[in-house]
């Protein structure tokens, strides 16, 4: 059944079943990869997809269900599985679906010029960036794998009061995984980016930046266990403050599962801390025009300057606290519940040069690999302990690497330990991103 | 799901272009969950995933497409798409397929979309008061319940029709203690491939709960584990998790096949002390990780790993059978049709051994003793892992002495499995989810109590 007919059976259906009100979240995507190894091709993949998230209001309780075939069994489902599953709540909170924002931004996220890119174009292209990443240094023999991908993907959100909005993307992308062979050991280097223009993606100095990784790497020792000075390279900091990004949740909040409730208009940070949500950033894989229950993206500053502004809210936390939604609600996939989160994340960066923030450093560790994020952080408690690879800071330069180390801490006392912010924020395939941060002391664990 | 002689028409255009083998992969699934927190239901979902992937080799190439268009001609229409990319020849070929039926290993008494909310309800809310009542520093429980029913059907040009539906259960609960300042958290997360008679045969969910709500009134008491090298005593169940990151992902043919894993060529050498025996296990009835046939239709096995130390097998799929030159073990899984398949772990464990669990303890002098472990993760082309330590307590000359919190540890596999210096008689495993290139799919890990020599332990 076409889409369109799917969804008009699917509204007159729930209207003669008794749901107050009801919403369609339609979602159809096309992605390509290409892997390669010594020039052969070792993975080439294609999908199309698509699927359909319908959530209806039955007695003030919503239910869920989705699909992803649009049949007359799929409509029974749907129905069916939206009554039984409203029936089983028992959460108090009152639900809405949303009529509209008044204004929409406008979001310029999709570039023909990736669809002209052809398949044997791609592979090519994968066959160039592995040879470049063999080609720079003798001890860079081999890549762990190296990957072109590209993708574009749709969203519809439709609703029985009146709401329907869309939006459309596209990216291209890498990834180079290498190797780099010394004395009896192997290291490890990798490069990762996301492109909505084709011209941004600069193959060679991705390659470089991989290989440089991994040769840096060779001879390393565990640094002596203790407290340090602490430069987490922008990628690592963004993971970790993606890791934690919870926190923000109001909805978590609410539940008593974050250490932010109550915690507005307070400083939870260092002066030298800001963060934003900006879903309007088109460079992030995050940019959308609407969240997911379809209210109007907008920038939030979450943090500014240490003082923790507002919590992340979506309609229903929003209401439960008397404020206003900050158009947070999250929706990953369109079979998920409606939750909350940020769209696209980010540190601000300062003016500060990555070599000013070594010098601010003087002596300390710079961190440029982590591992272990969704097993040793836990957001609740604000807990984190990782294994972590990087180099030593000396006299304000970097010296040698380390690796087999552990960097351990607490989030909540890392945001207050933010001693400064380099210049350099880069969004690569993250939609949180960070540029280096200078922590006044973290415990490392070594030898 | 479609018939025989679709399948055939579909197999035949996939190799027509050039391709020497080809391979069909339908599923259809059902799944339904649900989650109680603050001692309210707040969440239920169902869901319907349906579609199909084509996958075509020549040689070592292989080209993967997927569509949720499974019509014939949609599934023509990806076949004929995943072809152009394997090559321009023309060469209609008959395929002629042989339906076959999988042994069923894993019986199932009550599917999980028909058993009624009403008993789903029942048992999350009982699992929330028994965490409640356990201690008034419980602040917070999640309880939560997974079913799924999927069913598959598998054909390819070497003749192979086949399907099977796979049966899963799982409940999930998150306790959360808590004194005003801090928070802390235990969970416990048991399942299998078995219907709602998990919880009449197998788990207690209110002992469950009890449980996880133990760990987080004892990490909340707790002192930062202190870090350093020292010896580490890790626990049967969960502990299993260390085996799968520091050496299972290692034999994975994903790996090996492509040279980036510190295994290669090691078979028959010694990898790991003498003592250690591991296993990966497919074959285990109703266990979360085992299968009747993998993802390429092939039958699942019992794999012995390593046997005294000695490393007697890879794990292997279809593809990298082919890069090795080596037989198939039934190991290739996916997530998904999303995914193309590749060998990934079953249930894998080390084997029980002979040491006395006290004397373990007694004999480790200054040491942590890891009773619950988290998760962890690898980088099989260098070796290095990290796990993290739920439930920790510091050993002082053979003795428990107090509970540590926050403990990572971090090392090389190749170097841990040599340090094992006791394995325990008490095997037994637990339940995860493991990632990797093929999307996520349940395993077991499992272990005895082991000690290793040394370990770098991650603290503060």
């Amino acid at each position: 059944m076409d889409v369109n007919e799917f969804i008009k059976k699917l509204f007159e259906r729930a209207k003669a079943a008794g749901f107050e009100a009801c919403e369609a979240d339609y979602a159809d995507n096309e992605e390509f990869s290409v892997g390669v190894k010594n020039g052969e091709i070792v993975d080439y993949n294609v999908s199309a997809g698509m699927g359909l998230g319908f959530r209806a209001l039955s007695n003030g309780k919503m239910g869920y269900a989705s699909t992803q075939v649009l049949d007359e069994d799929a409509l029974d489902l749907l129905i069916a599985g939206a009554a039984e599953n409203a029936a089983l709540i028992e959460n108090e909170d009152e639900e809405f679906i949303f009529a509209g924002s008044e204004r929409y931004p406008e979001m310029d996220v999709y570039n023909d010029a990736i669809d002209q890119i052809t398949a044997a174009e791609k592979i090519n292209m994968a066959r160039r960036l592995e040879k470049a990443c063999v080609s720079i240094d003798p001890r860079v023999t081999q890549c762990e794998e190296v990957e072109i991908m590209s993708g574009s993907g749709a969203r519809r959100l439709v609703n029985s009061r009146g709401l329907d909005v869309s939006y459309r993307e596209n990216y291209i992308g890498l990834y180079a995984g290498v190797l780099a062979q010394g004395e009896g050991e192997v290291t490890s280097g990798s490069a990762i980016r996301l492109a909505r223009d084709p011209k941004e993606l600069d193959i060679e100095a991705e390659a470089a930046k991989a290989v440089k990784e991994a040769v840096d790497g060779l001879k390393a020792d565990k640094a002596v266990s203790g407290e340090y000075k602490v430069i987490l390279r922008g990628d690592v900091a963004g993971s970790i403050l993606r890791t934690f990004a919870s926190v923000f949740s109001a909805d978590a909040a609410q539940k008593g599962m974050s250490l932010l409730k109550g915690r507005e208009g307070e400083m939870i940070g260092s002066e030298a801390l800001t963060i934003v949500d900006d879903p309007l950033n088109p460079a992030s894989p995050g940019a959308t025009p609407f969240d997911g229950e379809g209210v109007a993206a907008r920038r939030l500053e979450i943090v500014s300057a240490g003082k923790l502004n507002t919590l992340l809210h979506n309609l229903k936390t929003a209401k439960k606290q008397g404020v206003q939604t900050t158009g947070s609600a999250s929706k990953p996939s369109y079979a998920s519940p409606v939750g909350v989160s940020a769209h696209s994340m980010h540190i601000v960066p300062s003016d500060i040069s990555p070599e000013k923030l070594l010098e601010m450093a003087g002596d300390g560790v710079l961190i440029t690999y982590v591992q272990g994020l969704h097993s040793g952080a836990n957001q609740i408690s604000g807990d984190f302990s990782l294994g972590a690879r990087g180099f030593l800071i000396e006299g304000g330069k970097i010296t040698r690497p380390v690796s087999q180390i552990t960097v351990a801490g607490n989030f909540f006392e890392l945001m207050k330990n933010v001693t400064a912010v380099a210049n350099n924020l880069e969004f690569t395939f993250s939609s949180v991103a960070s540029p280096d941060l200078l922590i006044g002391k973290l415990a490392v664990a070594g030898k | 799901m479609i018939s025989k002689a679709a399948a055939e028409r579909v197999l035949a255009e996939a190799v027509r272009s050039g391709g020497d083998f080809a391979e069909l992969f339908m599923e259809d699934t059902r799944s339904n969950s649900l989650s109680l927190v603050d001692g309210a239901i707040d969440s239920a979902n169902t869901g319907r995933r349906h579609g199909a992937g084509i996958r075509i080799y020549n040689g070592l190439e292989s080209v993967y497409v997927h569509t949720n268009d499974t019509s014939e001609a949609g599934l023509i229409r990806a076949a004929k798409q995943a072809a152009s990319a394997i090559g321009n020849k023309d060469v209609p070929r008959d395929i002629t397929l042989t339906g076959s039926i999988a042994r069923n290993i894993h019986a199932v008494e009550r599917l999980p979309m028909d058993v009624s909310g009403a008993e789903k309800a029942r048992l999350v809310h009982a699992a929330y008061q028994a965490a409640k009542d356990y201690n008034s520093a419980i602040k917070q429980v999640r309880a939560q319940l997974m079913g799924k029913e999927t069913d598959v059907l598998i054909a390819n040009t070497e003749g192979l029709f086949t399907g099977d539906r796979r049966v899963y259960t799982r409940f999930f609960v998150v306790a959360m203690a808590s004194n005003g300042q801090e928070n802390q958290t235990g969970s416990q997360g048991p399942g299998g491939m078995i219907g709602y008679e998990l919880f009449r045969d197998k788990v207690d969910v209110e002992a469950c709960a009890r449980h996880a709500a133990e760990t987080a009134v004892t990490m909340l008491g707790a002192d930062n584990c202190p870090g350093g090298i020292m010896p580490v005593i890790i626990d049967n169940g969960f502990g299993g998790v260390i085996f799968h990151e520091a050496c299972g992902h290692s034999l994975e043919a994903t790996q090996v096949a492509l040279d980036n894993s510190e295994f290669c060529g090691k078979l028959g050498q010694q990898i790991a002390s003498p003592i250690v025996t591991a296993i990966d296990d497919g074959t285990i009835a109703n266990e979360w990780g085992s299968l009747n046939i993998d993802d390429e239709g092939t039958p699942t096995t019992r794999l012995v790993l390593i046997e005294n130390g000695i490393l007697k097998n890879y794990m292997i799929d279809r593809l990298n059978g082919r890069r090795m030159k080596m037989p198939m073990t039934g190991s290739a899984r996916r997530q998904d049709y999303t995914f193309a398949p590749t060998s990934r772990m079953r249930n894998t464990f080390i084997a029980a051994g002979a040491d006395d669990e006290a004397e373990i303890i007694a004999t480790a002098g200054d040491a942590l003793y890891a009773k619950q472990m988290g998760g962890g993760s690898v980088n099989p082309a260098t070796g290095e892992f990290n796990f993290a330590v739920m439930e920790g307590y510091l050993i002082k000359g053979g003795k428990i002495d107090r509970p540590v919190r926050g403990a990572t540890l971090v090392g090389k596999g190749s170097e841990i499995l040599k340090k094992i210096d006791r394995v325990g008689r008490n095997m037994q495993m637990a339940q995860g989810m493991c990632g990797s290139k093929s999307g996520s799919v349940p395993t077991n890990v499992g272990q005895p109590m082991i000690r290793v020599t040394d370990i770098t332990v991650g603290g503060r």
